[in-house]
């Protein structure tokens, strides 16, 4: 059964009450909330995930609710709870839904150490995935909505998962995080692309999300290989040009956009290390997002 | 004299001529590049003088073994000694 399976009002209800267990990629979620722009961001982009009736157990309990002082009356703000705890200061209630977006990525970025947990884009054709690690501003998670919406499986817009034990990709497709011109640039690149309002004046500007395919969360549970990892860069008027980097420089910078590379110690070097050996590495610079489609296309796998 | 630091605190990869060095004991991870790499793996190896990793160095590039390039093959090492890779024997 998948969330689309309850109707607004009784997602809004279980929300408001015991909450819902949902499944993204391996994680289970309890999301408890009486948040109406929180149920509304749910319904819209996570109607194609796996709703879990009979949940004894979720990886991750999260709560979004007001705090509990006198601007709830004036200027009502959010709280993200983890395990009842507060790890975030309290943000306009207007942002409840990125606010939930964001919490969620903190969640497993601070607690699965069984995965080298890199911030990424990964997308994946013909069973090859293309890491694309990069700071905020380069254009990622642009490109990463423009390939999933071009025939690429997405497995993740911002959190890369690679599995210390085997050094798999594991994919957690969960909504596209669009800022500021990309908004308007995705929705006109694929107007059929379904999007969330837009919340304005949040700490990164204008956020909205974009709905992953069902197809991408349908095969959540396949996991495949590094082929390539990309460093995709906006410029804007550049042509769009694929420069071979070294594998050693590859490792420092992706080592860079890691987030728990430190903590793994040996099994982090030896993780990336295998990421590494298995991939080639470009830098990506592009401008028009066909061109950086079509140059995506014709990538070559490494030869085994 | 110098040698590496302590038993299997180093863990080394390369791609063509380019090294990435994990320290365990430090938790860091350097990017070197072949000469220093060369060094570091000869004093994984044992512990040695200037002298003698200044002629191993030259023999691998094929250079004159002279007093400028004794030089830098001292600051080679002391740029290993400042990474906490090598340490005085």
């Amino acid at each position: 059964m998948n969330v689309s399976a309850l109707t607004h009002s009784e997602l809004g209800f279980r929300l408001g009450k015991a909450g819902i267990f949902i499944q993204t990629g391996s994680f289970i979620t309890h999301l408890q909330t009486s948040i109406p722009g929180v149920a509304e961001g749910i319904g819209l982009l996570y109607a194609d995930y796996p709703l879990l009736e009979q949940a004894d157990f979720a990886d991750f309990h999260v709560s979004l609710a007001p705090p509990r002082n006198l601007r709830r009356w004036f200027k009502p703000q959010v709280l993200f709870f983890f395990d009842g705890h507060p790890p975030f200061k309290p943000l306009p209630l207007d942002q409840a839904f990125p606010m939930f977006e964001w919490g969620l990525n903190w969640c497993v970025s601070s607690q699965a150490n069984r995965y080298l947990i890199i911030h990424a884009a990964v997308v994946e054709k013909g069973g090859h995935a293309a890491i694309l690690p990069a700071p905020p501003g380069s254009g990622k998670s642009t490109l990463c909505a423009a390939l999933v919406n071009r025939g690429w499986r997405l497995l993740s817009d911002e959190l890369a998962l690679v599995r210390v034990s085997d050094g798999k990709i594991v994919p957690l497709p969960r909504p596209v995080s669009l800022k500021n011109e990309s908004i308007d640039i995705i929705q006109q690149y694929e107007p059929d692309a379904v999007l969330s309002r837009k919340v304005s004046d949040t700490m990164k500007g204008t956020v909205a999300h974009m709905k992953v395919p069902a197809e991408s969360i349908a095969r959540a549970a396949e996991t495949c290989r590094a082929a390539w990892v990309i460093f995709p860069k906006y410029q804007a008027g550049a042509a769009a040009r694929l420069e071979a980097l070294p594998q050693a420089r590859a490792f420092m910078r992706v080592a860079d956009n890691a987030f728990n590379y430190s903590l793994l110690g040996v099994k982090g070097f030896e993780a990336m290390a295998g990421l590494i050996d298995a991939s080639l590495c470009y830098d990506f610079t592009y401008s028009v997002l066909d061109e950086a489609i079509e140059t995506f296309a014709v990538l070559k796998p490494p030869a085994i | 004299m110098w040698q590496a630091i302590s038993g299997d605190a180093l863990h080394i990869r390369f791609w063509n001529d380019e090294f990435v060095v994990y320290n365990s004991l430090s938790g860091d991870t350097h990017l070197l590049g072949a000469s220093a790499a060369h060094i570091l793996l000869k004093l994984q190896h044992t512990a040695s003088d200037v002298a003698t990793l200044a002629a191993s160095l030259a023999s691998l590039m094929q250079a004159e073994m002279d007093d400028e390039f004794l030089s830098q093959t001292e600051q080679l090492l002391a740029g290993l000694g400042k990474l906490a890779l090598i340490e005085h024997s």
